[in-house]
């Protein structure tokens, strides 16, 4: 099995265009956020057709909605596939979630109950979308807020099933796991330990903040310490993976959430070799 | 058991604060009842919403006040479930709550001032075409002017207005207080050039030749429209003067001669 590493890389923002363009910052890679950019023109491309002049980018969305019941949205598919045909990204990304029902948008990620029926139609979803692009797509775990009473499994055991039937990747968003286990009481290293070494393309780090009780995956913070500490024990099981800070409110100037990545280029430095850390080969994932 | 589009169709209706069973098929835990959990979700889901209608329109909300602009923002979500893939969409009925919904359908100012915003939001995002260069005008074969089409940039939008509202969304713009409502009949373009959005007023003879080509009129019916307002003997200076102002901002992207 073999994966690109493309490095270190943060989300393509709006506020940081200027700082992008004008002082090309030492960044690996960019993620954009894929719907920003299903646009007839303006601003929004422009600035995206500059920096993929210098950047490798990856598209990541949130309206998918492959979980859903609806029908595949073929409107959005269409558009999707003209913003990859643009844009080149090393790869494509949305969320094991649900969105819609009956064409009434939720604009949240909303979790799917972890049974057999949830994973066969899911798997047969992201199927039919891999065939429509001709590529795989990764799926992301999500952070929640609630347990179905018809949940049969683990979260973990329903990604890593479903990701096995549709033949696909995962980005793994390590905060994520981090809040799920709080909100939902589970050991965050179960869930690290129990996914497919191979099928991991990328990580997600960000912040969180807590309402009462539960975590939320607001992404207004910056990453914690026990989430960096997930990260490193993600390293020492996967490897190499492509890794990126996702900020989306209170948005620090980009040199600061630079500094922030600079923390995820240090834990990998101490876990993994120069060799595996070389950027831009295809490299070979040897870990048992 | 619910049917997963059961159980999809019950969660969203609890977002819409729709009856809803939605909490018996989630687990309750000592910390936290189902729907406390649900209620992160819910208040999610508004927020989001009210977020990207406070983004579309900054002047509306300055002229009508938190307190009110809120009493809007809740209203539309009330009334529209969102049928669209990117928020940035969401606010398009907007035109429609504020003509049917009292109390502000009594104030017609708050279209006008709602059609400025959306027409910048609109204009902002367009498709691209390059402008064409004056020098085109210099190629064109005599007998072609007759016949000749003109293509605006996809960005360009006209607005007509029976009030002030230009005046009101400017001094709002600039944080300054806004001049009271006065009927100010006029009409105006917006449309993006070099990447940035821009606004003018048009005149009335401009007006009825910007509409008139943006209908696919040929360069011969605007010169007979211009009949209105100028003698035929001044008509074809007046109309190359336009042509030529429209050319030098960027505002036509295609000259083709119609068959």
């Amino acid at each position: 099995m073999t994966r690109p590493f493309l490095g270190f890389g943060l989300g393509l923002r709006t506020d940081h265009y200027g700082y992008i363009e004008e002082h090309h910052p030492d960044v690996d890679w960019f993620e954009i956020l894929t719907e920003n950019y299903m646009v007839p023109g303006g601003k929004p491309l422009a600035h995206l057709d500059r920096i993929r002049a210098d950047y490798p980018l990856v598209m990541h969305g949130v309206s998918l909605s492959i979980g859903s019941t609806d029908p595949l949205n073929e409107e959005y598919l269409r558009s999707l596939k003209a913003l990859i045909e643009r844009v080149q990204p090393q790869w494509v990304s949305d969320h094991l979630c649900w969105t819609s029902v009956d064409h009434t948008n939720s604009h949240d990620l909303l979790p799917l109950p972890y049974n057999e029926t949830t994973i066969e139609h899911t798997a047969a979803r992201i199927r039919q979308v891999q065939d429509y692009l001709g590529r795989q797509i990764l799926i992301e775990n999500l952070s929640s807020y609630v347990t179905y009473r018809n949940s049969e499994m683990s979260e973990w055991e329903f990604l890593g099933e479903i990701a096995q039937r549709a033949d696909c990747l995962i980005l793994l968003d390590i905060n994520n796991i981090f809040v799920s286990a709080h909100n939902h009481y589970f050991d965050p290293l179960d869930y690290i330990d129990a996914i497919d070494i191979q099928r991991v393309m990328q990580f997600h780090l960000a912040g969180h903040s807590r309402s009462g009780p539960m975590l939320i995956d607001t992404h207004d913070h910056a990453v914690c310490d026990p989430v960096w500490a997930l990260y490193r024990h993600a390293l020492e099981r996967f490897g190499a993976v492509s890794t990126m800070i996702e900020r989306d409110d209170d948005i620090p100037p980009l040199p600061e959430l630079r500094a922030e990545l600079a923390i995820a280029e240090r834990i990998a430095a101490e876990i993994l070799t120069p060799a595996q850390l070389e950027t831009g080969a295809v490299r070979c994932q040897g870990i048992a | 058991m619910q049917t997963l589009r059961e159980l999809q169709r019950s969660f969203l209706g609890r977002l819409l604060q729709q009856p809803s069973d939605i909490a018996d098929a989630i687990c309750s835990t000592p910390e936290m009842s189902a729907d406390a959990r649900l209620d992160i979700y819910a208040t999610g889901y508004r927020l989001r919403l009210m977020e990207a209608l406070e983004t579309d329109y900054p002047q509306l909300h300055a002229y009508l006040g938190d307190a009110l602009f809120e009493r809007l923002m809740n209203a539309y979500i009330d009334r529209y479930p969102s049928d669209t893939t990117s928020l940035r969409h969401y606010s398009r009925h907007m035109p429609q709550l504020l003509r049917t919904l009292p109390p502000f359908d009594a104030h017609p100012i708050l279209r006008e001032l709602e059609e400025i915003e959306r027409g910048f939001n609109d204009s902002f995002d367009a498709g691209d075409a390059e402008p064409v260069d004056a020098a085109i005008l210099g190629t064109i074969p005599p007998e072609d002017w007759p016949l000749l089409r003109l293509h605006f940039h996809p960005s360009l939008r006209i607005l007509h207005h029976r009030r002030n509202a230009f005046a009101i969304w400017r001094a709002l713009s600039d944080g300054e207080t806004p001049p009271p409502v006065v009927d100010d009949p006029g009409t105006w373009v917006i449309w993006r050039r070099e990447l940035v959005s821009r606004y003018r007023a048009l005149s009335d003879f401009e007006a009825e030749a910007m509409a008139g080509a943006l209908q696919g009129e040929t360069f011969a019916v605007l010169c007979e429209a211009l009949l209105q307002w100028f003698d035929a003997e001044t008509v074809p200076a007046q109309a190359m003067q336009l042509l030529q102002n429209w050319l030098a901002e960027q505002m036509i992207t295609a000259v083709t001669v119609a068959d």
